[in-house]
């Protein structure tokens, strides 16, 4: 009991000193799993490979320039996609979450599209503009468009009547309103929206990419399966994790943290 | 500031569940002097929201007029400031932001409205909290800040909807109290809704029984200012007039 209580006290100190150890932490007991699988020896290692091989792997893609060159090749790609999906969404959301007509004449029809997932389109798409970059940029705009503009929709239309009444009798035009008032309400759910359709835009990339790519994560783990190189196939899916938590850790929580949770609108 | 009159105001609206038309408000007339201070109580049901808010504008008028200043009024304008029971604040706002948000409207410059931030977060003791979110304060220094942003607006009348009933007894009376010190420093125009009898008979100069819709009776509240519940709490005059008004208030 004392040793535990020993080792969890040093655990306590650490993370505090080194916070970004606390975001490490957890992982140790999954690789010290993987670790001993691996020793027992139970799959042979060309399918199963263990940590100190994958770290070689990754060590001698990072060395040899093919790593940073594939993701910088597939986070420009989201990045763009994102960027142009959000700039249609967030206008499209804000009309459709205002105006009750446009609202209920386009309802139907997003949650359509909206199921007919990013993958699904591939086959068509490949068909209309080939194994390239337009297939690959209308998954991903495709992808990310949809969650922003729901999630707009629903923040728009959940505002509080009452703040827009205290504008209005504070001498606040229309417009005044839509930018002081509606908008900053909606923030919190135009967020959660960028959340959902960046994770899933970031999926649909990786899919795209394996399917049509020539560069980029996806593409370096399909290919690493054409050689038979497990390891490599796991650098990709650990590359992947690590980078999400990098978006969602050092990009969204620190947005939602100074608008939403700050305002008291989001509850933590 | 200006005078208020209502000239046989009416709502009546279709309850879809009844299947029958409501008259919420029925003929309603009231005349709220330049300055003065009326309080309007009434069971739940009997209007009174329904008269505040045809007055701000919120809900269309189904018969006569509201005037401020012998002015018709038509939707919702700044001559009209309201409190709102639930406060209303802008939580994506600083405190001074919410206080300024009317002159900002109005287009008053930066420097101009850091004066009157200034001036008013003084008026309600809050100058401590001008930086802060209102999410950061208690439900006591919210209202506060509703009663200010809403005076720094200069509106010719105030509308006060419960704007008490949601925060604790002992803020209620320390409101209260610095309501009738504003009131009796500025004389702005209040309209004051409550259900709560000694609330009305505290604040203001007229109370107005309503019921069913209607104007049941005025009673006048000749008590002496500045008033205070040390003093009130134990007084025979306050103590009566409560007594009469919540007789009224049970008839009705």
């Amino acid at each position: 009991m004392t040793y535990a209580q020993t080792i969890w006290g040093m655990y306590v100190r650490w993370t505090t000193a080194w916070p970004a150890l606390s975001a490490f932490a957890p992982f140790v007991p999954l690789i010290a799993l993987w670790g001993f699988v691996v020793w027992l020896e139970i799959f042979p290692r060309v399918f199963l490979p263990g940590p100190f091989e994958v770290l070689q792997t990754s060590w001698s893609l990072l060395y040899k320039g093919i790593l940073p060159a594939y993701l910088g090749d597939s986070l420009v790609r989201l990045a763009v996609g994102a960027a142009a999906g959000m700039a249609l969404a967030i206008p499209l959301g804000i009309f459709i979450g205002l105006n009750q007509r446009a609202h209920d004449a386009t309802w139907p029809v997003l949650l359509f599209f909206q199921a007919i997932g990013d993958i699904a389109w591939l086959p068509i798409l490949l068909v209309w503009f080939g194994f390239g970059l337009t297939t690959m940029t209308f998954v991903i705009v495709y992808t990310v468009m949809f969650p922003v503009i729901l999630n707009t929709v629903l923040g728009i239309r959940s505002a509080r009547p009452e703040l827009e009444r205290a504008a209005q009798s504070l001498g606040a035009s229309r417009t005044r309103i839509l930018f002081e008032v509606t908008l900053p309400g909606a923030l919190p759910n135009i967020i959660t929206g960028l959340r959902n359709g960046l994770g899933y835009g970031w999926r649909a990339l990786i899919a795209a990419e394996i399917i049509v790519g020539t560069s980029g994560i996806g593409f370096l783990m399909f290919d690493a399966r054409r050689a038979g190189s497990v390891d490599e196939i796991v650098v990709g899916m650990i590359v992947l994790g690590i980078l999400w938590y990098i978006v969602d850790s050092w990009i969204l929580a620190p947005i939602e943290r100074a608008t939403g949770e700050r305002w008291g609108l989001v509850t933590t | 500031m200006k005078n208020l009159s209502l000239e046989n105001l009416s709502k009546t609206y279709f309850d879809p569940y009844a299947g029958t038309t409501v008259n919420a408000v029925q003929d309603v007339s009231l005349n709220v002097d330049a300055g003065d201070f009326v309080a309007v109580v009434g069971p739940s049901g009997c209007g009174k929201t329904t008269i505040l808010n045809m007055i701000a504008g919120f809900v269309p008028i189904s018969g006569g007029r509201v005037l401020v200043g012998g002015k018709e009024v038509k939707g919702p304008g700044p001559d009209r400031g309201v409190v709102f029971q639930s406060f209303a604040l802008f939580p994506w706002k600083t405190v001074a932001e919410n206080v300024t948000f009317g002159p900002k409207m109005r287009g008053v410059g930066k420097a101009e409205r850091a004066k009157i931030a200034q001036e008013y977060l003084a008026l309600a003791g809050l100058s401590h909290a001008a930086d802060r979110y209102p999410n950061e304060l208690s439900g006591g220094m919210q209202q506060r800040v509703g009663v200010v942003r809403a005076l720094a607006n200069n509106p010719d009348v105030l509308l006060m909807d419960e704007p008490f009933a949601s925060v604790d007894a002992q803020t209620r009376m320390t409101l209260q109290e610095e309501l009738t010190r504003i009131w009796e420093e500025r004389r702005p125009t209040i309209i004051f809704i409550t259900h709560d009898v000694s609330e009305a008979v505290f604040l203001a100069n007229r109370v107005v029984v309503l019921s069913k819709g209607n104007v049941l009776k005025e009673v006048d509240i000749d008590l002496p200012r500045p008033r205070s519940w040390d003093r009130l709490v134990e007084d025979g005059d306050f103590k009566a007039l409560s007594n009469k008004v919540l007789q009224l208030v049970r008839s009705a």
